[in-house]
């Protein structure tokens, strides 16, 4: 199986041909509407000299643009989700809960929140996908 | 919505997500700013494994949240950050939270199975109906 560069976009490919190809995605966002971007913060200790800008976009169980933009581009969408590099990391691994790392402050959002927390099966599915790329990192393992 | 919400726990990220959840459901649902106005009391929710708890203080029409558990609540919710969230899927019917479709059935399993434990529940059902009704996002 293919291994993916974290944050590239090939590895966005990656996880947009995940969700596309996911028959259970496809019923459980089947009301979803509209973009998310994520932000990961800069860590250059880690590999990410500067901020990552990364734009998905999804409708009623269908995906559509997943691009690594610039910060205006990210900052148009329905909801944006920011946070350091090693969070992501840990919820791409499936080593946090997301929920739980906004709940914490981890994580932030900007957005309608009822919406997420009404659609909040379609996230989670979202995040699982994810889970199942191969990804490496720029800090390794 | 200015005022409705006194959040004393800007510290807390819970506390900024449970004002704003509440402050959006309120704008989006008209109706669910009437039963706002009418609870009374003090409802502690207490997320143990991110040792993080609020106490939200219901009277005179506002709200006003502090940081842990503050004096005696008359409910107290006990679970996770990951299943808090299941709490706001809860539909309302006639009134009441309902438990036959699937948010509501995993509600009551949480319940039955402990991973969701509300203290005076049984004790204070008026202010928990109104509590799940101002929450709900459904």
């Amino acid at each position: 199986m293919a291994n993916y560069q974290a944050m590239t976009q090939e590895w966005l490919e990656a996880w947009k041909q995940k969700i596309a190809g996911s028959k259970e995605y496809q019923e459980i966002a089947k009301n979803w509407e509209g973009s998310v971007s994520i932000i990961v913060n800069p860590d250059p200790e880690r590999g990410i000299p500067e901020a990552i800008y990364l734009f998905t976009d999804y409708w009623h169980g269908e995906v559509r643009d997943f691009l690594i933009c610039d910060k205006a581009k990210a900052e148009t969408a329905k909801f944006v989700m920011s946070g350091d590099y090693v969070r992501w990391k840990q919820v791409a691994k499936k080593e946090v809960d997301s929920t739980k790392a906004l709940m914490q402050g981890k994580l932030k959002l900007k957005g309608d929140l009822t919406y997420v927390v009404r659609n909040i099966k379609t996230v989670n599915k979202v995040i699982d996908l994810l889970c199942e790329i191969d990804t490496v990192w720029p800090d390794g393992p | 919505m200015d005022g409705l919400v006194d959040n004393r726990a800007a510290e807390v990220p819970f506390a900024g997500i449970i004002a704003e959840l509440l402050t959006t459901n309120l704008m989006q649902h008209r109706e669910k700013l009437a039963v706002f106005r009418r609870m009374q009391g003090v409802v502690a929710i207490d997320l143990a494994d991110i040792e993080t708890a609020v106490t939200l203080d219901f009277q005179d029409g506002r709200l006003r949240i502090e940081a842990g558990i503050v004096g005696v609540p008359a409910l107290i919710i006990r679970t996770t950050a990951d299943r808090v969230t299941d709490l706001n899927t809860l539909r309302i019917v006639g009134g009441l939270p309902w438990c036959l479709d699937e948010a509501g059935r995993k509600v009551a399993a949480h319940l039955l199975r402990g991973r969701v434990r509300i203290a005076g529940m049984f004790a204070h059902p008026l202010l928990l109906t109104r509590l799940t009704t101002i929450m709900s996002v459904m």
